[in-house]
């Protein structure tokens, strides 16, 4: 009976030496030649280490830029409120235009009443002003309107439309008509009531219409004239005579059209319309001053918003590629697992 | 029989003659197992050594130990050789050189074996003779194999119980024969 031989026992025993010749080819080998200095610690991370640390340092670099950039665009206090300010009333303080004060006139408070744009005498103009005055409370809104109509009334003019709101926060708009000889004395009384918001002031040139229309009329004149000459003078056949005063009748219909047409364009030169609204600071819905810390959180997210934007542009661009590169990888990984599989087998 | 033993620890930041001191002999005795020539072993080695050496600055110690490193290089070395004879053999047929080759020696040359082990040898191929010298000869744990093979634990150790049947039944012949 022979026993079962094992082939662990046997390989280990015969486990083979290199040849003296060899091991003297590698010491000869190992110690003539200096082994190139070992890389700094930082470069010899593998991969997944090396993500590990890199993912981290870039969040970390986007938020602390994010951060900075934040900081340093939210600004010094009082300048960024200033902006705000605008923005808190945008469509008014779009529209005004501050103006140099003629001597004497002040606004409300001390604070200096722009001058409005005066309208030229020698012209007929179609002036239209919009103010906007804040006052303290819901009682000053009452007494600037009272005081608006009085004035109004004091300058020869007259009220179009008035509307009063009081209440916690008041708000009272008025439409107003003047005299244009007024307007400028009427403007810098309005815009005394209050702390001035806004002020526009639109001027509409109606001169050369009115110019056209009297022309117009000079020449329809003249025409009714020579018409009735004819008319007057001429023999004409039972026709012709019901055409021409047919014309006639036209001409003067025309006339009499024109005629109203220059007369209300002269009365709407002769009266500006004045739109007045007197608000509480509460009604015109100003917005709190941020601080600066909120304002710098904003603009960090802007901006980390952005650097997220970029990002994913970015991964769209790239992941496709990369996507390929793994492919390709994992593809050249098996092939060459397969082709080690075939030399090795073929040995 | 067990073939879970102490990997053999180097110090974390030995220099390279005395981890080539140390290894030169499971570097050899793996590339004779997997080519069965002490010659080409021979050659192999050195060109493994000469990598190792350029190399060396790469190594580092936290991904694994200096054995496992040199052996990964000598399989490389060795499968690039494998292939370069590939092609030059493919190249040979290609040109249709007639000129008759001498005949392959299949007769093992490793040194050393005794004679039922070499024969038992000629059965495997390369592949079931690497498993074979890492994990018996060179004592490496299946883990260690698996990954400087680039296959799964479990195929190590299938292609390895199945070299080791072959062995056995091998060497039983060659006793019952003698």
């Amino acid at each position: 009976m022979t026993s079962s031989p094992d082939p662990i026992q046997e390989l280990r025993a015969s486990r083979p030496a290199a040849p003296p010749e060899l091991r003297a080819r590698i010491r000869a080998l190992a110690a003539g030649e200096a082994a190139p200095a070992s890389r700094p610690a930082w470069l010899r991370l593998p991969g997944r280490r090396a993500a590990l640390v890199a993912l981290p340092a870039a969040a970390a670099l986007l938020l602390a830029s994010a951060g900075i950039l934040g900081l340093a665009r939210s600004g010094p206090p009082g300048a960024v409120e200033a902006g705000e300010r605008s923005k808190a009333a945008p469509e008014l303080a779009d529209q005004a235009s501050p103006q140099p004060l003629p001597a004497g006139v002040a606004g409300a408070g001390g604070a200096p009443a722009p001058s409005p744009v005066a309208p030229d005498a020698g012209r007929a103009q179609r002036v239209t002003a919009t103010l906007a005055v804040e006052v303290a409370d819901s009682d000053a809104v009452s007494r600037a309107a009272q005081r608006a109509l009085d004035l109004t009334r004091a300058l020869g003019g007259h009220v179009v439309s008035a509307s009063v709101a009081t209440g916690e926060e008041g708000s009272a708009s008025l439409i107003v008509r003047v005299p244009v000889t007024k307007v400028q004395e009427a403007i810098v009384r309005l815009s005394a009531l209050g702390k001035i918001v806004s002020q526009q002031i639109t001027i509409d040139d109606l001169q050369e219409r009115l110019d056209a229309l009297e022309r117009r009329q000079r020449s329809l004149r003249a025409q009714i004239a020579a018409l009735g000459a004819r008319l007057a003078s001429e023999p004409l056949d039972p026709e012709t005579r019901a055409r021409l005063e047919a014309r006639l009748q036209n001409l003067r219909a025309e006339l009499a059209t024109l005629r109203r047409e220059a007369a209300g364009t002269r009365a709407e030169a002769r009266l500006a319309t004045i739109q007045l609204e007197v608000v509480t600071p509460g009604a015109r819905g100003v917005v709190p001053v941020p601080s600066r810390l909120d304002r710098a959180l904003d603009e960090a997210l802007n901006v980390l918003v952005w650097e997220g934007v970029v990002a994913l542009a970015a991964a769209i661009v790239v992941a496709p590629l990369a996507l390929l590169a793994l492919v390709a990888g994992l593809g050249r990984r098996l092939y060459r697992r397969r082709e080690e599989e075939r030399l090795l087998a073929a040995r | 029989m067990s073939l879970d033993a102490p990997r053999p620890q180097v110090a974390a930041a030995p220099s390279f003659a005395a981890v080539a001191e140390e290894l030169l002999d499971d570097v050899y005795g793996y590339l004779l197992y997997l080519t069965r020539d002490w010659a080409l072993a021979e050659d192999l080695t050195g060109e493994t050594f000469e990598t190792a050496l350029r190399r060396w600055g790469r190594f580092d110690p936290r991904r694994g130990t200096p054995r496992a490193w040199l052996l990964a290089i000598a399989r490389s070395t060795a499968l690039d050789r494998f292939r370069a004879e590939a092609r030059r053999r493919r190249r040979e047929l290609r040109a249709e050189a007639e000129q008759p080759r001498e005949a392959t020696d299949d007769q093992p040359r490793g040194e050393g074996f005794s004679p039922r082990l070499e024969e038992a040898l000629r059965a495997l191929t390369a592949g079931e003779r690497e498993v074979v010298a890492l994990r018996v000869v060179l004592e490496l744990d299946g883990e260690e194999t698996a990954r400087l093979l680039g296959l799964t634990s479990t195929a190590v150790s299938t292609r390895l119980h199945r070299a080791l049947a072959k062995l056995e039944e091998r060497m039983r012949d060659h006793d019952l024969v003698a």
